[in-house]
């Protein structure tokens, strides 16, 4: 890693932290914009007299000015307290989120591999096979599945895999069981249409590249100019697609963890949003962002390690 | 992107115009393009003209007290071809309404978020640059940083949980009735929400797109003999844009009415009594539902795959007619 790299590294680094202020600030200000209060949530809407409710904001410190409420749950967020939930009052947040963020972390990090897995080697499938009927009918099939929305697929599949064949049982057992596998399926066979369709791009690109033709008029075997030539140069752009798509990591499976009844962060941040439980969702939110903006900076970062023009001419510009 | 290479930008305006031409030829000698742009016309032609051809009233059911002892849910026969719901609404009417709500959702979102501001912002950061694209593209880096799902949760509970209060009080001061008004509320809070979040990938194709034209000798030409901003992104840059800015939106299509769908679901969208294929959908979602009434489910869910498949192999085929080499066999 030569000083060009480290420096680049660095200043897509430092720029991403006023994009993390100005995400921070603007998901702080559109929470406490909106015309509902925490106090509803833990006194039971209604069932309370302003005089309760006054006293309690001030307790939590609902009632001082938002920018002051902003600045001091910042300070307190670098001391590494992110505030409390005040539905869960006896838990500390980070003890309350942590194992709910790894357990949908463990579901799409599989989904994701097998999203993948399946996807790339379809794309290459439908991208040799093109001029054919064969080609769009596979990414047709895909696509038909991609267009099946999450809570859609969710029941049919449970009616038929559990209900009707038996297969799995309905419960959640931990993430290594199992009745995790339809769960785990569901959320990643939709997304191998755009994976699939991204790769036979990509594919489409290389083929008609001098050193293909080279490899032809050589005379290899097609297998080997398929895998050597075609699809190692072929994946490198996929190195943005699997990068971004790893922040989603964390977010991505809100209907199937509420479908399946798997404590994530799905049912956590849709039970945050009713509430309204502000610091659950602040925590949530920031932590995406952070997740996503860092994605950003290492797919930047590999790019310019893959392909120095990349570098330099960022670092012109 | 490969797409940005596009070299046919630099034609003169009446080449542009047969090639339009040509363009919508290409495309309906392509089978799947057809079916899909005619599955379109129709889930459209329903929803417009859902108060004609729906058979029964969205809320029009028998009185319980009529109700024989199986209950008013039934599954489809000659009078409900989808069947009907729990209250004995008849689903096909329900699925017509829906579709409407889903026209007007996805309508209001691309005219404000894809036309207003990703063109517009795009055009204009892409040829102006400075200043205007600096902060354009500083904004929508950090809308595109924010989890959507999670944010459009929170706008929409936040706001859900108040709506009542809203529609009681737009009901009072104008002569909309408690229902309308509930549901008027209820769809200016979701497209609110859904608008932030649905230019941005628009506004960075028109943007990279502009860039190039910029570049051209005929916009040259233009500004040398004195054409203002306007003109110029209206008459020479505007046209060389827009392909790939409707394809951009043909793809999103679906992604912007999975949008309205999925909250609705959740039930922070529209709510019953107005139809939306979310609370439909909702209605019929669960394994023992289906094994047992699945024409709750089935109903409303296969228009809205159907719906979402059409659009996004519409944009597939448009991509190839950008990028004829594609499709070519070898």
């Amino acid at each position: 890693m030569g000083a060009g790299l480290l420096g680049y590294t660095i200043r897509r680094l430092l720029w991403a932290i006023p994009v993390l202020f100005a995400v921070s600030i603007i998901v702080f200000y559109l929470l406490r914009l909106a015309p509902s209060d925490p106090v509803d949530a833990i006194l039971g809407r209604n069932y309370y007299t302003e005089e309760q409710a006054q006293r309690l904001r001030e307790k939590y410190g609902y009632d001082e000015p938002i920018h002051i409420q902003y600045i001091k749950y910042m300070k307190n967020l670098f001391q590494g307290d992110p505030g409390l939930s005040v539905k869960h009052r006896d838990f500390d947040l980070t003890e309350y989120l942590l194992p709910k963020i790894w357990v949908s972390t463990q579901l799409n990090f599989w989904a994701l591999l097998i999203t993948f897995t399946v996807g790339i080697p379809v794309g290459i499938y439908a991208a040799m096979a093109r001029g054919t009927f064969v080609d769009p009918l596979t990414i047709g099939s895909w696509l038909t599945l991609d267009a099946i929305p999450t809570f859609v697929l969710a029941p049919i599949v449970q009616w038929l895999f559990i209900l009707k064949f038996g297969i799995f049982g309905l419960t959640y057992e931990g993430v290594y069981s199992a009745n995790m596998l339809l769960p785990i399926l569901v959320t990643a066979l939709p997304g191998v249409a755009g994976v699939a369709r991204l790769m036979r791009a990509s594919v489409i690109g290389v083929l008609g590249e001098d050193y293909v033709r080279t490899a032809r008029a050589k005379g290899l075997r097609q297998s080997t100019i398929v895998f050597t030539h075609i699809t190692r140069n072929a994946l490198l752009p996929m190195v943005t697609v699997i990068g971004l798509s790893l922040p989603g990591i964390t977010a991505g499976s809100l209907f199937v963890e509420n479908a399946f009844g798997i404590p994530g962060i799905g049912p956590t941040a849709f039970e945050a949003a009713i509430t309204p439980d502000y610091d659950v969702m602040l925590a949530l939110v920031l932590f995406g962002s952070v997740l996503f903006v860092l994605a950003n900076v290492v797919v930047d970062v590999v790019y310019g390690f893959i392909d120095p023009r990349v570098r330099v001419g960022r670092a012109r510009g | 992107m490969a797409l940005a290479e596009t070299s046919e930008l630099q034609a003169p305006a009446a080449a542009t115009e047969e090639r339009r031409w040509r363009a919508l030829r290409v495309l309906l000698r392509k089978k799947i393009a057809v079916v899909a742009m005619v599955l379109i016309a129709t889930f459209y032609f329903c929803g417009i003209f859902a108060p004609l051809i729906s058979p029964y009233g969205p809320n029009e059911a028998p009185p319980l007290s009529s109700a024989p002892a199986g209950g008013l849910l039934e599954g489809p026969t000659a009078d409900h071809w989808f069947g009907t719901d729990n209250l004995g609404r008849d689903l096909l009417s329900r699925v017509f309404y829906a579709a409407r709500t889903t026209i007007l959702f996805t309508l209001a979102v691309v005219l404000s978020g894809s036309l207003f501001l990703g063109l517009g912002l795009g055009l204009l950061a892409g040829y102006r640059g400075g200043w205007i694209d600096t902060v354009v593209m500083r904004v929508g880096e950090v809308l595109a940083g924010i989890p959507t799902l999670i944010l459009m949760l929170a706008i929409t509970a936040a706001f859900h949980t108040r709506i009542t209060d809203f529609a009681f009080s737009l009901a009072d001061n104008t002569p909309l009735s408690v229902n309308d008004a509930r549901a008027i509320v209820q769809f200016t809070v979701l497209v609110g929400a859904t608008v932030p979040f649905s230019w941005i990938g628009g506004c960075r194709i028109v943007r990279s797109q502009a860039l190039a034209i910029r570049e051209a000798a005929f916009v040259e030409a233009a500004e040398c003999m004195g054409a203002g901003t306007w003109r110029i992104l209206t008459r020479h840059i505007l046209p060389g844009v827009l392909p790939l800015f409707f394809v951009g939106v043909t793809a999103g299509m679906a992604g912007i009415a999975l949008a309205e769908v999925s909250l609705s679901f959740l039930g922070l969208g529209i709510d019953p009594p107005a139809a939306s294929f979310g609370t439909l959908i909702h209605d019929g979602a669960g394994p023992y539902v289906l094994q047992n009434n699945p024409h709750l489910l089935l109903a409303p869910a296969i228009p809205v795959v159907v719906f979402f498949l059409a659009w996004n192999l519409l944009g597939d085929a448009l991509v190839d007619l950008l990028e004829p080499r594609s499709t070519r066999a070898r």
